[in-house]
C-alpha cells in the first residue's frame, strides 16, 4: 500500500508540474459555466436575431428558459468534456514506455500490479474530480438562477455519465497495457465506444449498452425510468472491471 | 551472488544468447565484456526480469528469477546505459520516491539520499532533472541504483557515451563501492575494465568464451614475447642478421620469443658490438589482445 501510494504521489506531481492538472481544471470550470451560460444567454440570443427569423416566418413567444436547458447543455457537453480528458490522459502510460522510466521503478521491485492500479486510481481520482466540479458549478449557477427541483432524477443520471466516463478510463489502462502507441490506444477508445454505440441501434439491446448512460435528457425529462438504467449500469461496470483485471496480467507480461 | 545457466534468448531468428553460463562472485567488480550486439545489454534485461527468457535459469543472492514476478529485484540496483527519470522532478525528490517505491524507512531514506547525492556530487543541485546533462544523470543513475544497499549492482555500459572526464567520476564512485556490494559492469570499453574490475567475462556470438578472475587470466595468456627498441636504426639490421627469428615491429623495434632468444643472449651480443638499445619489455597481454584472441 505505501510504494502504491508513493506512486499515486509521483502521478500526482507530475500531472500538476506538467500543467495537466491546471488544463482539466480550466476545462471543467469552463464547461461548468458555460452550461447555465448558454440556457441564460438562449433569450437574448433569441431576441438579436428575432427581426431575422420574422422576416423568415419564424416567430417566438412565450420562450421560458428554466434549469432543465442547463442540464441539457450539461449533458450535451460532457462528451466534449470526456474527449478532452481521454485526449490529455490518454498517454498516461504510453509516455512512460517510451521514456523508459518505468524500468528504473519495475527494476526497483514495484509490483507491476501496483503501477496499473496506481494509474487507474489515479485517472479515476481525477476524472471524478474534473467532472463533479463541473457539475457543482451547473448545479449551483442553475439554483441561482432557476430551481434544480424541476429535473428528474438529476443526481442518477450524473452518475450514469461518470460510470460511463469511469469505462473509458479503464479502456485508457486497458488499451494502454496492449499496446505503446498512443494512436492505437485513443483507436482502441474510441472503436469501443463506437461499436457500443452501434449495438445500442440494434432493437433489444439499447438497454444493456454502456452508451444508454449517457443519455441523461431522457431520465431528467422523466422520458424514461431509473430501472430501465440497471441493465446499463451493470454491464458498463462488469466491462469496466473485466478491463481492469485483464490489464493486470497483460501488463505483467509486457515487455518495459 | 548471480548465477546464470543455460540461458537462450532470441529475437524473432536471430539467437542473442546461446547456453549462456556466467557465475559472478560477491565482492566482486565482474567486467562483463563484449562487442556491440553481443548481447551483453540483452543479458542483464534478462537477469533483471525485464526480458523473458527461451530457455535457463537465473539465481541472484540463491532465488530464482521470475519473469513478470522480478522479486529478485530487490537484492539488485539497476543502471541501464541511458538512465530516464522523471525529468519534472528534482535528484532528491527522485531518490526519496525511489526509497518510498523500494518500502524503506522514511528517515533512511534522507539520511542515505543526502549521503549518495554526496558521493555522486549531486548534494547541492536544486534543479529538476529535466536540465541534466548525460553525466549528471549517470551519477544519479548510480546513486538511485545504491539507495537501497543492494547485494548486486548490475550497470549496463554505463560510460560508454561520457566523455574522459564523465568517464573518470563513473568509474571512481564505482571503485568506492565495491566494497559493500557486487558489482556487474558491463562494457566495451577495456581500459575501464582494466581499470576496475576484479573479475571478468567475455561475451561473443551469444556465448561466453572466457571468464574467471583478471589476474589469472592474464597470467594464464601471458606470453613468453619480448619488444627492444633499438637506438640506432642501422642495428637493427645486423642484429637481424645474427638472431634471424627477431621480428621487426616497426622501424626501430624488434620483437622476439624468449623460446628462441634469451633476452640475456641479445643484450649481450648488442654491448660486445657497441648498440645501444632505448628499452626492452616483456609483453604483458591487455585485454585488448585477449578480447581480439576470443572475438576472432
Amino acid at each position: 500500500m505505501k510504494t502504491m501510494l508513493a506512486f499515486i504521489k509521483k502521478e500526482l506531481i507530475e500531472q500538476l508540474r506538467t500543467g495537466k492538472l491546471v488544463i482539466l481544471s480550466i476545462i471543467s470550470i469552463f464547461i461548468g459555466i458555460l452550461n447555465p451560460l448558454t440556457a441564460k444567454l438562449t433569450p437574448w440570443l433569441f431576441e438579436m436575431l428575432a427581426d431575422t427569423l420574422a422576416e423568415s416566418g419564424i416567430s417566438f413567444a412565450g420562450f421560458t428558459i428554466s434549469a432543465m436547458d442547463s442540464w441539457m447543455q450539461f449533458f450535451k457537453n460532457a462528451p466534449m468534456a470526456l474527449i478532452a480528458f481521454v485526449l490529455i490522459e490518454s498517454s498516461i502510460f504510453v509516455k512512460e514506455y517510451q521514456s523508459g522510466t518505468l524500468v528504473l521503478a519495475v527494476t526497483r521491485g514495484l509490483e507491476r500490479h501496483k503501477i496499473v492500479f496506481s494509474k487507474a486510481t489515479l485517472l479515476t481520482l481525477l476524472w471524478t474530480i474534473y467532472y463533479w466540479l463541473s457539475f457543482i458549478i451547473t448545479y449551483a449557477y442553475s439554483a441561482y438562477f432557476w430551481d434544480n427541483s424541476v429535473a428528474n432524477n438529476l443526481l442518477f443520471a450524473a452518475i450514469c455519465w461518470w460510470v460511463f466516463g469511469v469505462f473509458a478510463i479503464m479502456l485508457i489502462v486497458l488499451f494502454s497495457t496492449i499496446s505503446n502507441s498512443n494512436g492505437t490506444v485513443l483507436g482502441g477508445i474510441f472503436s469501443v465506444l463506437l461499436i457500443s454505440y452501434l449495438v445500442s441501434l440494434l432493437p433489444n439491446t439499447n438497454k444493456y449498452t454502456p452508451t444508454l448512460l449517457t443519455d441523461g435528457y431522457s431520465l431528467i425529462y422523466g422520458i424514461k425510468a431509473v430501472h430501465e438504467y440497471t441493465d446499463a449500469l451493470i454491464t458498463t461496470i462488469t466491462l469496466s472491471l473485466l478491463c481492469f483485471v485483464l490489464s493486470i496480467p497483460i501488463f505483467n507480461k509486457k515487455q518495459l | 551472488m548471480l548465477n546464470i545457466h543455460n540461458l537462450h534468448k532470441s529475437f524473432g531468428d536471430k539467437k542473442v544468447l546461446k547456453r549462456l553460463e556466467l557465475s559472478v562472485p560477491k565482492h566482486s567488480v565482474f567486467g562483463f565484456i563484449g562487442k556491440n550486439g553481443a548481447g551483453k545489454t540483452t543479458t542483464m534485461r534478462t537477469i533483471m526480469g525485464l526480458l523473458m527468457a527461451d530457455e535457463g535459469e537465473i539465481f541472484v543472492a540463491g532465488e530464482k528469477v521470475v519473469y513478470g514476478n522480478t522479486k529478485t529485484n530487490r537484492h539488485i540496483g539497476y543502471l541501464p546505459d541511458v538512465p530516464e527519470f522523471y525529468s519534472f522532478m528534482t535528484a532528491s525528490e527522485y531518490l526519496r520516491f525511489c526509497g518510498e517505491i523500494s518500502s524503506m524507512d522514511r528517515s533512511d531514506i534522507k539520511s542515505r539520499s543526502e549521503e549518495l547525492l554526496k558521493l555522486v556530487g549531486l548534494e547541492d543541485e536544486k534543479h529538476r532533472i529535466k536540465g541534466y546533462s548525460r553525466g549528471m544523470k549517470q551519477r544519479l543513475g548510480i546513486a538511485q541504483s545504491l539507495l537501497n544497499r543492494p547485494k548486486l549492482v548490475i550497470c549496463d555500459e554505463p560510460t560508454s557515451a561520457l566523455d574522459p572526464l564523465g568517464r573518470k567520476e563513473i568509474l571512481n564512485i564505482l571503485s568506492m563501492v565495491k566494497e559493500n556490494t557486487t558489482v556487474l559492469f558491463s562494457t566495451h570499453i577495456l581500459s575501464d575494465v582494466e581499470r576496475i574490475c576484479t573479475d571478468v567475462a567475455f561475451l561473443n556470438d551469444g556465448i561466453i568464451s572466457m571468464q574467471g578472475k583478471l589476474s589469472d587470466i592474464k597470467s594464464k595468456y601471458r606470453s613468453e614475447e619480448y619488444i627492444i627498441e633499438i637506438e640506432k636504426h642501422k642495428d637493427t639490421h645486423k642484429l637481424m642478421r645474427t638472431f634471424p627469428k627477431l621480428k621487426a615491429s616497426d622501424n626501430n623495434t624488434l620483437r622476439f620469443n624468449q623460446k628462441d632468444y634469451s633476452p640475456f643472449e641479445i643484450i649481450q651480443f648488442m654491448a660486445s658490438n657497441d648498440m645501444a638499445f632505448t628499452k626492452i619489455e616483456k609483453l604483458e597481454p591487455t585485454l585488448e589482445t585477449l578480447f581480439m584472441e576470443v572475438i576472432r
